[in-house]
């Protein structure tokens, strides 16, 4: 037998790439680009606020002495991150914004590597391209740099910014490189899930678990001298000890650095230790079926719903039972340092003075983890549509709305039982350490933030309904965007109207205060209105699949 | 009189500027075994969705027994439907699935259910995401046949199923027309569509250029045979049922067929054929032999 080529009749002109790989990285590329291209403007836009505020702030001796009283307060520090060099305008921005910014960062790389790793792998879409002439690893690899490209980008956004404004270099580099190292870090750690499950939900929780825990061993290391070893096991905690505009330390993020590189090396083993559409944990071949809730439409949704509401109401819960065990220490401080309480309540934090103060304040924030929620699972919904799970149960007799419906209403009792765990994880949390806080304060606090977190629901069903591919974003607007929206327009002393355009400038501060039933009320109003426009828009569009 | 199973009656879906499916006006009557063939991209999967009600029409309607099909709730009582691109919940097992799917459904024969999954050899006890193409539509077509819905409206059924599944498939459809319910299959696969379906609409890009019984269809049906001869050429003229003879090379020659093959072989038998060789023709060689034309003549 001979190994001739096959004879062509006619000349043919084969053309290789020389370089396929370019074509992979510009894939991975175009699927993070829009998301990557928004956390960019939101660092440049968050930073760029911020400096400029400070001289603003820095014009008005009680609000110097406000922050300078809350900075030595180990509550605040455990909450906001330890602030240094608040006395110029780099040390302010890194306090401010700099622990919000990083945890965005990170949420976003490992929502962005797991989706477009094993989201893409679990749809069977890299069958096709690993069938091409790059390995599993190679293919890996420009996808984890698609998304660290961003951190990346981040890096220089935020330098530059903090470098035109004024701010000395040394402290902008390192403020500028830890964030996107810990972004990097991030996407390294999602990569590494991504090998270990077979899946991209677990993957994703799982990365989402080591940014929690990684906060939250900061958190106690900035609480608690005696373990503030811990700021050496914690990206978060590096990142403080990087010290921007005070120590400016390199070796943290050095460490940082060196961290991110071995859990890529990690990821990319596990990668060539694996099968495609595997992992290295394999599920189970078989089991008993397990038919309870699957009796239909609605029960099939409160199915859906509950491991993700676990995973959510333990994470969400383990920052409120912080709270809870922090709150009596703040504001004991404050008790006992009247000048400075006067100074914070001058300096807006008045509220900080008492629990049921301190504990509104907090609640607010709730809103937000809260509003994500519905809005992700509004978007699985639409996941599913997507990529067609949703197909058998629409060609049963099942209307849209019932469908829909079904979804909203378990997406909301979920809200509110993730909001009530919050509320009972605070109360159990002050109670322990001696406070006073009514367990029906608390409750009573928690369930004040639901129209917010509705008013985010609705505008996912809104979207679910007219622009599905958006209701990620639509979703999470009420909730993020108008807790950043107030944040900055504080900042920056907005007129009044724009900050009105938050909603959460509309939320009273329950248990400190009574609710206030109007905005409440307006805000439900819109929630509904939103859901009715969404589920009308859903009954008569098509469905993608 | 009784309501036709599936009614469309110019039935339109546009998608911007192209046109997917173009003024459908179809009966499909119950107890039929509707075959519904087009090439890929043809529009059949986008006329499914208009009938399940998935898609809105730009214009025209579509009924299920007499029934707005965009009135899911009532219209699918009558019917069960087998995607073509099947995808399952990846964390349910099959029998989670199959009992979520009769829940949900028209009514289900759970004893014929757990027949099928036993004749379609079918492991229920493993999660979804385990499954391979062909297993994941298996699981869709059992829950489509359990049930007792006058209708099954399936989509390219059985594109990743294995020869002997491809057999109990056909059997299924066989039991499903003896109790009286009617089949709407759409496929690409003329074997099969010859086997199980008693009508068949030929839909190309968008339109529908042919209703006919499948006896009509046979007559479409032409083989090439290629046959190797030494010595004369035989001749093949005036044989019923031999088309465009062409020489095919040296000692060689190259003809289409239709019907019967006995005129034939008795031409043949008077040459010295050496070598036969007979090739059905695909669909889309007819489309292109029959319908390419009127395209043109039009």
């Amino acid at each position: 037998m001979t190994t001739d080529t096959l004879p062509a009749s006619a000349p043919v002109s084969l053309t290789a790439d020389p370089a396929p790989g370019r074509a992979v990285t510009w894939l991975a590329m175009r699927q993070v680009r829009r998301g990557g291209l928004i956390v960019t403007c939101l660092a440049v836009g968050m930073t760029a606020v911020v400096v400029a505020s400070y001289t603003q702030v820095m014009a008005d001796p009680a609000a110097v002495g406000g922050l300078q009283a809350l900075a030595a307060n180990p509550a605040i520090r455990t909450l906001f991150g330890a602030p240094v060099g608040l006395d110029t305008a780099g040390g302010f921005t890194v306090w401010r914004i700099g622990t919000v910014f990083a945890v965005l960062l990170a949420a976003w790389s490992i929502l962005a590597v797991t989706r477009i790793t094993r989201g893409e792998e679990d749809a069977g879409r890299w069958d096709v391209l690993l069938s091409g002439r790059l390995p599993l690893r190679n293919v890996l690899i420009r996808h984890i740099a698609a998304v660290m490209a961003v951190a990346a980008a981040t890096t220089i956004a935020i330098t530059a910014v903090l470098l035109i404004t004024g701010t000395p270099a040394a402290g902008a580099l390192v403020h500028g490189v830890g964030t996107g190292l810990l972004g990097m870090f991030f996407a390294a750690v999602a990569a590494l899930t991504a090998q270990v499950f077979p899946a991209r939900s677990p993957a994703t929780g799982t990365a989402v678990a080591v940014l929690g825990v990684g906060l939250l061993a900061r958190m106690i290391g900035d609480g608690v001298n005696a373990l503030g070893w811990l700021h050496w096991l914690s990206p978060f905690g590096l990142l403080a000890l990087s010290g921007p505009y005070a120590q400016d330390r390199v070796l943290p993020l050095v460490l940082l650095a060196v961290a991110g590189v071995l859990v890529t090396v990690a990821a990319l083993t596990a990668a060539g230790r694996r099968d495609v559409r595997g992992g290295l944990l394999e599920p189970a071949a078989g089991r008993p079926p397990r038919t309870r809730l699957l009796a239909g439409v609605e029960t099939f949704a409160v199915r859906r719903v509950l491991r993700p509401l676990t995973g959510w109401s333990v994470g969400v819960g383990a920052y409120y039972l912080l709270i809870g065990l922090t709150a009596v220490s703040v504001t004991g401080f404050l008790r006992d340092n009247p000048a400075m309480a006067g100074q914070a309540a001058q300096a807006g934090f008045d509220a900080l003075g008492s629990i049921a103060g301190f504990a509104a304040t907090l609640f607010a924030l709730l809103a937000m983890p809260a509003g994500v929620f519905t809005a992700v699972r509004m978007g699985e919904l639409i996941a599913a549509e997507t990529d067609r799970r949703l197909t058998l149960l629409a060609g049963r007799p099942v209307t849209r709305i019932r469908l829909l419906g079904a979804e909203i209403a378990v997406t909301a009792v979920a809200a509110t039982i993730l909001v009530t765990v919050a509320g009972l994880l605070t109360w159990a949390g002050v109670t322990v350490m001696g406070g006073e806080l009514a367990i029906g304060a608390a409750l009573r606090g928690v369930w004040n933030v639901l129209p917010i977190v509705l008013l985010s629901l609705g505008a996912a069903v809104f979207a679910v309904g007219w622009v599905p591919r958006l209701t990620g974003l639509l979703g999470t607007l009420p909730a993020v965007g108008g807790f950043l929206l107030l944040v900055i327009a504080e900042s920056v002393a907005a007129p009044a109207w724009v900050r009105d355009l938050s909603p959460f400038a509309h939320l009273a501060p329950v248990p400190l205060t009574g609710p206030d039933p109007t905005a409440s009320m307006i805000m439900l109003a819109m929630a509904a209105a939103l859901t009715i426009a969404g589920l009308g828009g859903y009954r008569y569009r098509d469905l993608n699949s | 009189m009784t309501n036709p199973a599936l009614r469309a009656v110019q039935l339109t879906k546009r998608y911007g500027r192209l046109t997917a499916l173009d003024t459908l006006t179809l009966d499909v009557m119950p107890g039929e075994v509707f075959g519904f063939l087009g090439p890929n991209g043809a529009g059949k999967s986008t006329t499914i969705r208009l009938l399940l009600g998935l898609a809105r029409p730009t214009a025209g309607r579509a009924e299920v027994f007499g029934v707005d099909a965009a009135d899911v709730a009532h219209a699918h009582r009558h019917l069960a439907y087998m995607p073509a691109d099947v995808a399952l919940w990846p964390q349910l097992t099959g029998t989670e699935i199959l009992h979520l799917q009769a829940r949900t459904g028209p009514g289900t024969d759970s004893a014929y259910r757990d027949e099928l999954v036993e004749r379609f050899a079918l492991d229920v006890s493993k999660p979804a995401r385990t499954y391979s193409t062909g297993n994941r539509q298996k699981v869709a077509l059992i829950a489509a046949f359990a049930t007792r819905a006058p209708l099954l409206v399936l989509d390219e059924p059985t594109s990743g199923l294995d020869p002997l599944m491809e057999r109990e498939f056909r059997t299924a459809v066989r039991h499903a027309r003896d109790r009286g319910q009617t089949v709407f299959l759409s496929s690409h696969q003329l074997a099969e569509v010859e086997a199980v379906c008693d009508r068949v609409g030929i839909l190309r890009a968008g339109r529908l250029v042919e209703v006919s019984t499948i006896g009509e269809l046979r007559g479409l049906h032409r083989s090439e045979v290629t046959i190797s001869y030494t010595g004369s050429a035989p001749d093949l003229t005036e044989i019923p049922g031999i088309e465009t003879v062409q020489p095919a090379g040296d000692g060689r020659v190259r003809f289409t067929l239709t019907g019967a093959p006995a005129p034939a072989l008795q031409a043949l038998a008077a040459a010295d054929v050496t070598a036969l060789a007979v090739r059905e023709p695909s669909l889309e060689e007819i489309f292109l032999d029959y319908y390419g034309q009127q395209e043109v003549a039009r």
